[in-house]
């Protein structure tokens, strides 16, 4: 089974909702247990809140990839972006994010451009992994 | 709050020594120096229903749970080990806790039989269970079940007329005999059953159920797969209960 879904939503916080029932549904196709579901629920969450709050209007293109036991979440922000706070202490908010997302998926990353903002996350079963 | 400006390397060091000593004024100091990361998480799950000073108590447990069960050797830093403590002790709460009082009843009373349903599908199976099997079990459609569980995140002050998990309201509940009675003769018959437990049987129950610790985190504990630590688990579960079913 490999499956994308896209879905493109303006950037209003409000409109995470859609982002994270797309997520948990996405999440239970590919067989992911709950706590799992959960966790790519609160990530994508953080993912798309960390986007909504550097902004303040776009689109946020998020696109699902899944597989058997496996979920990836592409979050492209089109539109003007600040960039998040980095505290020299390790406590500022793009801190946190990254450590709420270690908490939460496998692999994570981020890719800045001009006026793109490009975010993402891969997350596997644990019972699907080493199959 | 501030949070801990101090670098990585002396929270280890600090780590090395409360490992070593068990010191009672550095364990309180290590949980003082990350509070900031515990309001942190807790001001991020706030925007929730639930009361922030609710929130910091919750993540504030999880942070000296953190601290009891870190161990530096392990080569993770432990705001990233703190973290995922913390935020499994708020999913904890929440789950536990309440419901959206906007939520139509249908999905309320269906995220009230979610709870249950996983608590026993997890002991069935050894492991949590898959929207699809809880699904089979509440009898619901699998976007039900995900509906009530998004639901579940926007909790509301439960209200002691709203529905509960026994079937009836918090009020109507009010002043019935004590629980703890039962609990207690459950207790001292649990405590008799383990001690039938081989000794690394009885360390997988306890890291799993008394501190809390996820199947993964026990496996590497105990040096066995995640796999092996899933299949001990509802072995020694099922031999518990087949203990409490001829005891009782």
């Amino acid at each position: 089974m490999n499956e994308a879904v896209e879905l493109i939503i303006p950037v209003q916080s409000d409109l995470v909702v859609l982002a994270r029932l797309t997520a948990a549904t996405v999440a239970s196709r590919a067989g992911f247990d709950v706590e799992e579901v959960e966790d790519l629920r609160l990530a994508v969450d953080e993912l798309c809140v960390s986007v909504v709050n550097g902004s303040g209007s776009g689109r946020l293109n998020l696109t699902f990839h899944s597989a058997e036991g496996s979920v990836e979440v592409i979050c492209v922000l089109d539109g003007p972006f600040t960039s998040p706070d980095q505290a020299e202490n390790g406590y500022g908010e793009r801190d946190l994010s990254v450590r709420i997302l270690d908490a939460l998926v496998d692999e994570h990353g981020e890719e800045m451009g001009d006026s793109r903002r490009r975010v993402w996350l891969r997350k596997r079963s644990l019972r699907h992994q080493g199959s | 709050m501030t949070p801990s400006a101090r670098n990585p390397a002396a929270v280890r060091e600090t780590f090395t020594a409360f490992a070593e000593s068990r010191d009672e004024q550095l364990r309180n100091k290590l949980v003082e120096e990350h509070l900031g990361l515990a309001h942190q998480l807790a001001r991020r799950f706030a925007n929730r229903g639930e009361a922030y000073d609710d929130l910091v108590q919750v993540a504030s447990m999880g942070l000296v749970k953190s601290v009891d069960r870190f161990d530096a050797d392990r080569g993770v830093e432990f705001s990233t080990f703190a973290t995922r403590t913390i935020i499994g002790e708020l999913k904890r709460h929440f789950r536990d806790k309440g419901w959206a009082i906007r939520a139509p009843r249908r999905i309320q009373e269906l995220y009230l039989a979610l709870g249950p349903a996983i608590e026993s599908l997890t002991q069935q199976l050894g492991r949590p269970p898959t929207v699809a099997e809880i699904a089979g079990t509440v009898d619901a459609s699998e976007e039900s079940v995900l509906e009530a569980m998004e639901a579940g995140q926007h909790y509301r002050t439960t209200s002691i007329d709203a529905p509960n998990r026994q079937d009836g309201t918090l009020s109507s509940r009010l002043g019935e005999d004590d629980a703890a009675y039962t609990g207690t003769e459950d207790r001292l018959l649990l405590a008799l059953s383990l001690a039938d437990l081989p000794e690394r049987e009885r360390t997988i129950i306890n890291l799993r159920f008394v501190e809390g610790l996820t199947q993964s985190e026990i496996a590497a504990r105990v040096g066995l797969s995640q796999m092996h630590v899933s299949r001990l688990l509802a072995a020694s579960l099922a031999q518990l209960r087949s203990s409490f079913a001829q005891d009782s």
